[in-house]
């Protein structure tokens, strides 16, 4: 029994589900191989993620691939008429927009009360609850796949001091999740977002992009893309130096922002754009954070030094400082893609979560012979995500001859 | 009181959304330096003291601040959509609170669209800023005892210009017109960069789909495909040029793009955007060469570069995607029911695209107060396109 906000909703959750069916081709087929082979029919599987059109289609197909699915996420990141569209699939959903963190913990429970075999995981969340309050979970419990870095982080941290009871697998680190869906999804839908909330220009904009990871890759390809003139600001030597090759300024931070129009943070850590950077920054500049950090911003340090702050459009807060100036905050300083858009297209979560339904897939089948470490996903799935996606897509490759292949494996030849 | 006149007189879906007008006229006023500062400087002389002033333009927050402040020079303004599907009723709203009188609202009949533009025709305007002619056509065809009141026309479109262009030959330009379009300062910056950008941004926003590796079939090479052409191929996607025009397809060619006929450039495509500001750019007859769910979209001036009768009904699949059956299984989502994506569907030109164009329209209309240009249709003075150019840069930092 599902608890939702709305189940009248479910209409309107059903629409945006069926748009992202549309648009996420390698996760049909998936549905279609998992039904085939049985895989996860009758399995019990949790999906702790986002409650958006994308992740609510991934539920839904392991659903109908024939497993038991039930779903929770925090009230921050949930819309309730796809809850009420997902649970119309078949699915157990616990979640609400705007859910207390009373509720949120009931939610978990009501998803581990069902003792899942399997977890999809965000942040290690429910994995960390198994670990702790609720270990009479791990006697079913297989294994768990993890969405985020800053969870694969923590799950090391339990694998490092042996507290890691079951085997992991870091779906983050799939070449088909970090190759697209942080450079190419996360690049496109914050720039987008930022442009879109604000009706601002880019072309006439002098941007800095912090951390050159693949998210500020993403980003920095696509402010360049659209003409705006591109700083990028690391701490990592061989990310400046790449920045630098690409053909980007490299600058320290504090320095970059005196001239900045634009800041955007990409890097996964907290206060990333501190007092300095803020400082710095000229009348007007605009700040947003597409990292998956929260606090990359250092909005507490804006609002203790605001004499007002108003929301100047939708999305867009208005910090006027004690000393003048007015510095423009979009989507609040959470994931700006998410906090002030849709999130990643539907195209690039198609290789994300085709990636994690397989690594279910892999854990259901073979998570008890795995050692209770983290894992990645077996080079030949991830390899075979990436050519189902080259195969929906019309594109064509070539292979290896036999002489080619033998070329290569004849080194000596050049020894 | 003058404010309650006007508020008596003008026609508005809802007057309690003035708040939330306010609040976007005045995001648009802070990222309009050139034409605050040009007013300033300017428009402050007088020459606009009473005259009557008709603003025919897309009725969002950068038209209302462009209407604001020839209201603030002394102006009597009226104000009008040249489009029922970008009026904002928010901003109408607040500027008949500000005391301009306002005769649009959104999303009205083709027939009403028209009679809210002949009530403006009616309050007999000497100076008319307009936008595809829209006002300029119905008072010559419709009010034409009104045409020997007006003393000057400028227009903010290309495809006005050629209207305009096509009435001084049939010698229905009785009054002097400028062509704002035409202005370095408009189409060198508001075709390419302003549609460029938010066509595209509002495109990926409405279908929450991907660029990157997509191809992009966009139909015309002028400014406004330019602009989508690169803007395109900036978000990864790979690009198709489809022109009539040999010299323009040469251009796009040149410009790194894959130049087609319709047919075989529709084969492939993602996306096909049209931008031609003709008729019939993507034809009935074109619609068996369109691949199953493509994403169809107008950045061009009107409704009708996109055969959408021809589409038949669709299913709103998203807010603002409709799902079309093209026959054969094949599906076209069409976006904002083939309106200008970036208006309809997002809200419209970016403000600094903005602060340029009507730069140009609050200096035209100046220009033409003064009553020295001869009736027919002028070019923009060069010399106060120099000057504007010469703010922004100012306002950015950039010396010469």
């Amino acid at each position: 029994m599902s608890l939702i906000r709305d189940p009248s909703l479910a209409a309107e959750g059903e629409r945006k589900i069926r748009w992202v069916a549309e648009w996420m081709p390698v996760l049909n087929r998936v549905r279609d191989r998992l039904r085939a082979d049985g895989t996860v029919t009758g399995r019990r599987l949790a999906v702790i993620l986002p409650v958006e059109p994308k992740t609510a289609y991934l539920a839904a197909v392991l659903a109908e691939a024939g497993a038991e699915v039930s779903v929770a996420f925090q009230g921050v990141m949930v819309h309730d008429d796809v809850a009420a569209g997902l649970a119309g699939r078949g699915v157990e959903v616990f979640a609400q927009a705007g859910s207390t963190r009373e509720q949120e913990l009931t939610f978990f429970e009501e998803v581990l009360a069902r003792r899942p075999e399997v977890v999809i995981d965000d942040r290690a969340d429910v994995i960390r609850l198994a670990h702790t309050t609720h270990p009479e979970v791990l006697e079913s419990l297989i294994g768990a796949s993890e969405e985020t870095t800053s969870g694969v982080v923590q799950l090391r941290a339990m694998e490092a001091d042996g507290t890691l009871k079951v085997p992991c697998i870091a779906a983050n680190d799939a070449r088909c999740k970090y190759l697209f869906d942080n450079r190419y999804g996360t690049g496109q839908s914050s720039v987008n977002a930022v442009l879109d909330r604000t009706n601002l220009l880019a072309a006439d904009k002098d941007a800095v992009v912090v951390g050159y990871g693949w998210v500020g890759k993403g980003i920095a390809a696509r402010l360049r893309g659209l003409a705006a003139r591109v700083t990028v600001c690391e701490v990592e030597p061989f990310a400046a130096l790449e920045a630098y090759h690409d053909g980007f300024d490299v600058a320290p931070l504090a320095e970059a922002c005196r001239t900045a129009d634009l800041v955007i943070s990409g890097t996964g850590v907290r206060a990333t754009i501190g007092a300095d950077a803020l400082e710095a920054l000229p009348d007007g500049a605009l700040l947003a954070n597409a990292g998956a950090v929260d606090d990359e911003i250092d909005v507490e340090w804006l609002r203790g030094h605001a004499a007002e702050t108003r929301l100047a459009r939708d999305h867009v807060e208005e910090f006027v400082l004690h000393d003048g100036r007015s510095l423009y905050l979009v989507g609040a300083g959470v994931v700006v893609n998410l906090s002030a858009a849709e999130g990643h297209p539907a195209e690039i979560m198609d290789l994300t979560f085709s990636v994690q339904a397989l690594s279910a897939a892999y854990l259901m089948q073979h998570g008890r012979e795995l050692a209770a470490k983290v894992h990645t996903l077996p080079a030949e799935i991830d390899e075979d995500i990436a050519r189902m996606k080259l195969d929906a897509l019309g594109v064509r490759m070539d292979t290896l001859t036999a002489a080619q292949e033998a070329f290569l494996r004849a080194w000596e030849a050049f020894a | 009181m003058a404010v309650a006149d006007a508020a008596a007189r003008s026609n508005i879906a809802d007057a309690s959304l003035a708040d939330e007008g306010d609040r976007r006229i005045d995001w648009a006023a802070r990222h309009s330096p050139v034409l605050t500062t040009l007013a300033r400087e300017r428009l402050a002389d007088g020459a606009l003291q009473g005259r009557k002033v008709a603003v025919v333009v897309h009725l969002e927050a950068k038209t209302a601040y462009l209407a604001l402040l020839l209201a603030e020079a002394g102006a009597d303004v009226v104000a009008a959509g040249s489009n029922a599907r970008s009026t904002q009723d928010a901003v109408c709203a607040a500027l008949v609170r500000r005391g301009l009188e306002v005769h649009a609202r959104h999303g009205v009949s083709p027939d009403e669209f028209t009679a809210d533009l002949l009530a403006v025709a009616d309050t007999g305007p000497e100076l008319v800023i307009d936008d595809g002619a829209e006002l300029t056509r119905r008072i010559l065809e419709f009010r034409p005892d009104l045409a020997p009141r007006l003393q000057g026309v400028t227009e903010e479109t290309t495809t006005g210009v050629a209207r305009l262009r096509a009435f001084e030959a049939e010698g229905k330009l009785t009054f002097p017109a400028v062509a704002a379009n035409n202005a370095r300062c408009k189409h060198m910056f508001d075709n390419p960069y302003g549609t460029g950008q938010t066509s595209l941004t509002a495109i990926l926003r409405l279908t929450n789909m991907s660029a990157a590796g997509k191809r992009f079939c966009v139909i015309g090479y002028g400014w406004v495909g330019q602009g989508l052409a690169r803007r395109a191929a900036g978000y990864g996607g790979r690009v198709t040029v489809v022109e009539v025009d040999p010299v323009q397809a040469l251009r796009a060619l040149m410009d790194g793009h894959r130049v087609a006929a319709l047919d075989e450039a529709l084969a492939d495509a993602d996306y096909v955007i049209t931008a031609t500001g003709g008729t019939d750019s993507l034809p009935s007859a074109a619609f068996a060469h369109l691949k199953d769910k493509v994403v169809l979209a107008n950045a061009g001036h009107q409704d009708r570069e996109i055969d959408v009768a021809a589409l038949g009904p669709g299913d709103e699949v998203r807010p603002g995607v409709t799902q079309h059956d093209l026959g054969g299984g094949k599906r076209a989502y069409l976006c904002v029911g083939g309106s200008l994506v970036n208006i309809a569907g997002g809200d419209g030109n970016p403000v600094e695209i903005m602060d340029l164009s009507f730069s140009v329209q609050a200096l035209s209309v100046h220009h033409l107060a003064a009553g020295k240009v001869p009736p027919g249709l002028h070019a923009f003075p060069a010399e106060l396109d120099a000057e504007i150019a010469r703010t922004k840069l100012a306002t950015l930092g950039v010396a010469l």
